[in-house]
């Protein structure tokens, strides 16, 4: 994606119609990526709004050289990455603290069941592990632009996308061995 | 797997886009502070998750630690006692003989020379 280099310094300098040409330049992007991790439509815009609030904190650290669509993409997936967590540790505590609570799990009803089931495996999955994955196999990013956006090394990326494919075909036996 | 491959490709075809008042709202919360207040944290932490930033700070901590040992530690000595005690009985000859770290000056190696000549 091009991107205008003017528009960033003008940015820095705090100009606010900068600001809001970068949103509305910026925000499909922001929210497809958002859209691989998070599936109502308030948490997406939720993130999206913090990304965008983050990046306007940080603009000065952004070198005229640098990748701007990378670098928004890095801070995208971490704020994603950072939320997932959040929100695993949430659920644990409810399912920990409150049952009646965790039994109310909405999970896609209008999707067919096979699709049903890989969801709720990959709502399992650690976000380190989901993450990479869902980049991967949806997104089509390759390895280095992976290991680029979560900084990580390429190995790394490799490892976790092998342990996400191999938990997920352990998860998806047992849930055809369950279900049989 | 058959049902992941189903599964990826449905997700490639989910993506939310943002509404005509997006920007107003961002803009909004920017304006009203929000934005600053909750981020203004240091930089360098921003670009870490946060799982990995107690890991990076005990690093860094151990780092320090280690540096200021070294820093107020006083150094061991590079002879023992033993050689202390005895070096000041040592001519330099002597001391090129039987000490390896010895510096091979040209008068010491004179001094050695010079009896093997006459």
């Amino acid at each position: 994606m091009e991107f205008d280099r003017e528009l960033i310094v003008r940015a820095q300098k705090g100009d606010r119609s900068a600001h809001e040409a970068l949103v509305n330049q910026y925000s499909s992007m922001v929210f497809r990526l958002i859209s691989r991790f998070f599936r109502s439509r308030e948490d997406v815009e939720d993130v999206a709004q913090d990304v965008f609030l983050k990046l306007f904190a940080r603009i000065d650290q952004v070198r005229a050289d640098e990748n701007f669509p990378g670098w928004l993409a890095r801070v995208t997936i971490n704020t994603c990455y950072d939320e997932l967590r959040k929100t695993r540790r949430r659920k644990e505590a409810m399912e920990t603290y409150g049952p009646e609570i965790a039994g109310e799990q909405t999970v896609a009803p209008k999707e067919p069941d096979s699709i049903g089931k890989a969801r709720l495996a990959l709502q399992r999955l650690d976000p380190k592990l989901r993450i990479p994955l869902l980049l991967k196999e949806v997104e089509e990013m390759s390895v280095e632009e992976i290991a680029k956006a979560m900084g990580l090394t390429q190995t790394n990326v490799k490892v976790r996308l092998f342990r996400a494919r191999k938990k997920l075909q352990g998860m998806l036996g047992g849930v055809e061995g369950n279900s049989k | 797997m058959n049902s992941y491959k189903e599964f990826f490709d449905a997700e490639r075809k989910r993506v939310f886009q943002p509404d005509a008042f997006f920007t107003q709202r961002v803009m909004a919360r920017m304006d009203t502070g929000l934005g600053e207040s909750y981020f203004q944290t240091s930089g360098f932490w921003d670009f870490v998750p946060n799982s990995t930033r107690p890991v990076l700070a005990l690093a860094l901590m151990l780092i320090l630690c280690f540096f200021a040992v070294e820093m107020y530690v006083p150094q061991l000595p590079q002879h023992g006692m033993v050689e202390s005690f005895l070096a000041p009985e040592q001519s330099p000859a002597e001391s090129f003989l039987y000490n390896d770290d010895a510096p091979s000056r040209q008068d010491v190696l004179k001094q050695l020379i010079a009896p093997e000549e006459q």
